[in-house]
C-alpha cells in the first residue's frame, strides 16, 4: 500500500474515535496481512474507488460494538439491534470520510461507496489479491482494527 | 503374503524357513513407528542418561557418553529426523543403541528397544517413500514381521563421512527439548550439495542470529569470506565460531552492495547503466526493498541521464515502515548529489529534496514481499541484499515470482555479492554489478 495513504487512515481513526467516544484511544503497532483473517463479529465495509481499487473494514466484537453505539447514542444499548447497526455504520463512514478529505489534500482522488454492516459469528475475510493494512485501535470499550486493501488503479 | 518369523518352529518345512535366516536386526520405535538396524552394526545396547553436553554442535548431538572409558558421540535420532520426540527429564535414563560404524561408534537415543529379529534377506523390500517420516535414502529397505512393518535403516549411509551429504541440520534457533505435538522446521542446504560442517554451522548462526539465510544465491562469498574471518580471528587469537549476535553483524558488514545507503555517485550510475539497454517505452521497474528510498532516486537519475526519452514508473517497497516512510520526503545531503542531478531537486524548508516531477514517477509502497503484488511486464527489478534475508523456500519463491513478472530482455540487478544460476537468466554483469538478462 503506498506509504502515503497510511497517515490519512491512521490520523482519522484517531480523531474521531477520540472524539465520538470522548476518551484516550491508542493506536497498535502497524502490520500487512495476505490472506485469510478472521473478523471479530461485527464488520463494516466501505468502499473505495477513483485513483485506487478496495475497501477499508472495521472489526470489532459484538461488545464493543454494543458499548461504542450506547456511547455515541448516550443511552444504554444491550443487544445488536438496528440502532447499533446504523450507529456502526455511521462509525466507518465518519472515518473513511475524514480519511480520504486528507488524501484529497495531499493530491490523490479517492471516492468512497456506502457502508455495509456484517454481523455473524465465525466470520473471515480474504484478500487473495490484494495486501492489506491492518491498523489495530484500543479503546476503553473493546479494540477495533481497521483493515485497509487498496491498490493503484494502473 | 506371509514371511517367515522368529517363533521358534516346529516341523521340517519351518526348519527349512529357519535355516534361510541371514539378515538379522535388532528393532526399536521411534515416534511409533518401528524400525531396525543390521545386527552386525550393533554393538551393545544399554541404558544411559545425563550425556554431558557439547556447545555448537548440531541440535541432534545430544552429547557425549562415556562407554567403559571410551567416550561416543551420542545423537538423537528422532531430533535428526524432525520427529516428535518425548520429552525425558534430564535424570532419567534412555535406551541407547551403540553402533560401531567402519570409522567410528557412536549411540543413538531411540524411543524404546525391542527385540533381535531374524529373517530371510529376500523378504526385505525396496523402500516406499509413504512408509518412514525419514529421508528415503537413508532406508535400505522394508520388511514385515509378526504383522508389524519395521523399516531398516542404512546407518552407513546416515553417518557417512561429513564431505559426503549430511542429514539436514534442524535450525539452531528451536528449543532442544521437544513434545509430542511440537515438531521443529527444517532448513535444508540447496539440493544435492555438498557443504563443508564448518560452513553450515556458520549458517546456521547468521540465520539465528542475523536473519541472514545461507543458499546458492550467497554461499560463494559466504565461503571465502568465512576463511578471510577465521584468519583474522585467529590473528586475535579469537575463535572464529559466531556465538553471539554482533559476531553475526560483524561477518557481514563486507556484504553489504556497493552504494547502500546513499544516492549513487555519477560514476556508479554510468557504470550500471552501461549494461542495460532497453529498446520500448514505457519502461516499468521494480525495487523491493528500497529502505530510505536512495535506490529508487538513484535509478530514477539513471533513467533521467542515459535513457532521457523514455517515460517510466518506479514501484520502490519496503517492509520497514519506519523507512519506507521518510520516503517520499527524503532529505538528501548537498554533497551526495552530483552537481549534473541538480537540477532534479529542489530546495525545501527541510533541506534538499528531488523535485515533484521525480517524485510523480516513483510509488514508494509499505509491502512485505511475502504477498501478492501486481506488478507485470517489468523492465528491471532493482532487488539488492533483500532475497538472502529472507528464509530458503521464500527465496525460491520469490526468485520464480521475479522471473514470472519479468519480460524478456528484461533485467535483474541483485546485491552485489550476490549470484544468480537460474535456466532463464543470463549474467550481463561484472564484478561489482550482479546484473542478468532473461533470456
Amino acid at each position: 500500500m503506498r506509504v502515503e495513504y497510511i497517515n490519512p487512515f491512521v490520523e482519522a481513526a484517531y480523531n474521531v474515535l477520540t472524539e465520538v467516544l470522548a476518551t484516550d484511544v491508542k493506536r497498535g503497532n502497524l502490520f500487512l496481512k495476505s490472506a485469510t483473517k478472521p473478523v471479530q463479529g461485527v464488520a463494516a465495509i466501505v468502499g473505495l474507488a477513483g485513483e485506487v481499487e478496495g475497501r477499508v473494514l472495521f472489526d470489532m466484537n459484538k461488545q464493543t460494538a454494543t458499548k461504542i453505539a450506547s456511547v455515541m447514542n448516550m443511552e444504554e444499548l444491550t443487544e445488536i439491534d438496528d440502532l447499533v447497526k446504523a450507529t456502526i455504520s455511521e462509525l466507518a463512514n465518519m472515518i473513511t470520510a475524514q480519511a480520504v478529505t486528507k488524501l484529497h489534500e495531499l493530491g490523490f482522488k479517492f471516492d468512497l461507496t456506502p457502508p455495509a454492516l456484517i454481523t455473524g459469528d465465525n466470520m473471515e475475510i480474504s484478500d487473495q489479491e490484494v495486501e492489506a493494512l491492518i491498523v489495530p485501535m484500543e479503546t476503553p470499550h473493546g479494540s477495533i482494527e481497521i483493515n485497509v486493501a487498496v491498490r493503484e488503479r494502473s | 503374503m506371509s514371511t517367515t518369523t522368529t517363533d521358534l518352529a516346529k516341523g521340517p518345512k519351518d526348519n527349512e524357513r529357519l535355516a534361510k535366516i541371514d539378515f538379522k536386526m535388532i528393532s526399536f520405535t521411534l515416534a511409533g513407528r518401528d524400525y531396525g538396524i543390521d545386527i552386525l552394526k550393533v554393538k551393545e545396547i544399554r541404558k544411559a542418561g545425563n550425556f554431558t553436553k557439547v556447545p555448537n554442535t548440531p541440535v541432534y548431538v545430544r552429547g557425549v557418553d562415556n562407554l567403559r572409558g571410551d567416550i561416543i558421540p551420542v545423537i538423537d535420532f528422532r531430533t535428526m529426523f524432525n520427529l516428535p520426540a518425548e520429552t525425558k527429564d534430564k535424570e532419567s535414563q534412555e535406551s541407547i543403541v551403540i553402533l560401531r560404524l567402519e570409522s567410528l561408534v557412536l549411540g543413538i537415543v531411540v524411543d524404546t528397544i525391542e527385540k533381535v529379529l531374524g529373517f530371510a534377506s529376500e523378504s526385505i523390500q525396496p523402500p516406499h517413500p509413504i512408509f518412514g517420516d525419514i529421508n528415503i535414502k537413508y532406508i535400505s529397505g522394508v520388511v514385515e514381521n509378526a504383522g508389524r512393518l519395521y523399516i531398516i535403516l542404512d546407518v552407513d549411509r546416515i553417518f557417512g563421512e561429513p564431505e559426503e551429504e549430511a542429514p539436514a541440520p534442524v535450525e539452531r534457533a528451536s528449543v532442544s527439548e521437544h513434545t509430542p505435538d511440537a515438531v521443529p522446521a527444517a532448513e535444508v542446504p540447496g539440493p544435492g550439495t555438498n557443504i563443508p560442517l564448518d560452513l553450515q554451522f556458520v549458517g546456521e548462526t547468521l540465520a539465528a542470529f542475523g536473519q541472514f539465510h545461507l543458499s546458492p544465491l550467497n554461499r560463494t562469498w559466504v565461503s571465502s569470506r568465512l576463511q578471510e574471518w577465521k584468519k583474522s580471528r585467529k590473528d586475535r587469537d579469537l575463535d572464529f565460531q559466531l556465538t553471539q549476535k554482533d559476531e553475526a553483524e560483524e561477518f557481514l558488514v563486507p556484504f553489504a552492495s556497493s552504494q547502500s545507503g546513499r544516492i549513487w555517485t555519477s560514476e556508479a550510475v554510468s557504470s550500471f547503466a552501461g549494461l542495460l539497454s532497453f529498446n520500448s517505452s514505457p519502461l516499468v521497474v521494480w525495487n523491493p526493498g528500497c529502505g530510505r528510498g536512495y535506490e529508487a532516486y538513484s535509478i530514477a537519475m539513471l533513467l533521467q541521464a542515459h535513457f532521457s526519452g523514455k517515460a517510466y514508473k518506479i514501484w520502490a517497497s519496503d517492509n520497514d515502515l519506519l523507512s519506507i516512510s521518510t520516503a517520499p520526503s527524503l532529505i538528501l545531503d548537498e554533497d551526495e548529489v552530483d552537481p549534473s542531478w541538480k537540477n532534479f531537486t529542489v530546495q525545501s524548508k527541510h533541506g534538499l529534496q528531488f523535485n515533484s516531477d521525480i517524485k510523480a514517477r516513483i510509488v514508494f509502497e509499505f509491502h512485505d514481499l511475502n504477498h501478492p503484488n501486481p506488478l507485470s511486464e517489468v523492465h528491471l527489478v532493482v532487488i539488492r541484499d533483500v532475497i538472502s534475508y529472507l528464509k530458503t523456500s521464500d527465496q525460491d519463491k520469490l526468485l520464480t515470482e521475479i522471473t514470472e513478472k519479468v519480460r524478456p530482455g528484461g533485467y535483474l540487478l541483485l546485491g552485489t555479492h550476490e549470484r544468480l544460476e537460474h535456466p532463464e537468466w543470463k549474467s550481463v554483469g561484472n564484478e561489482t554489478w550482479s546484473v542478468y538478462q532473461k533470456i
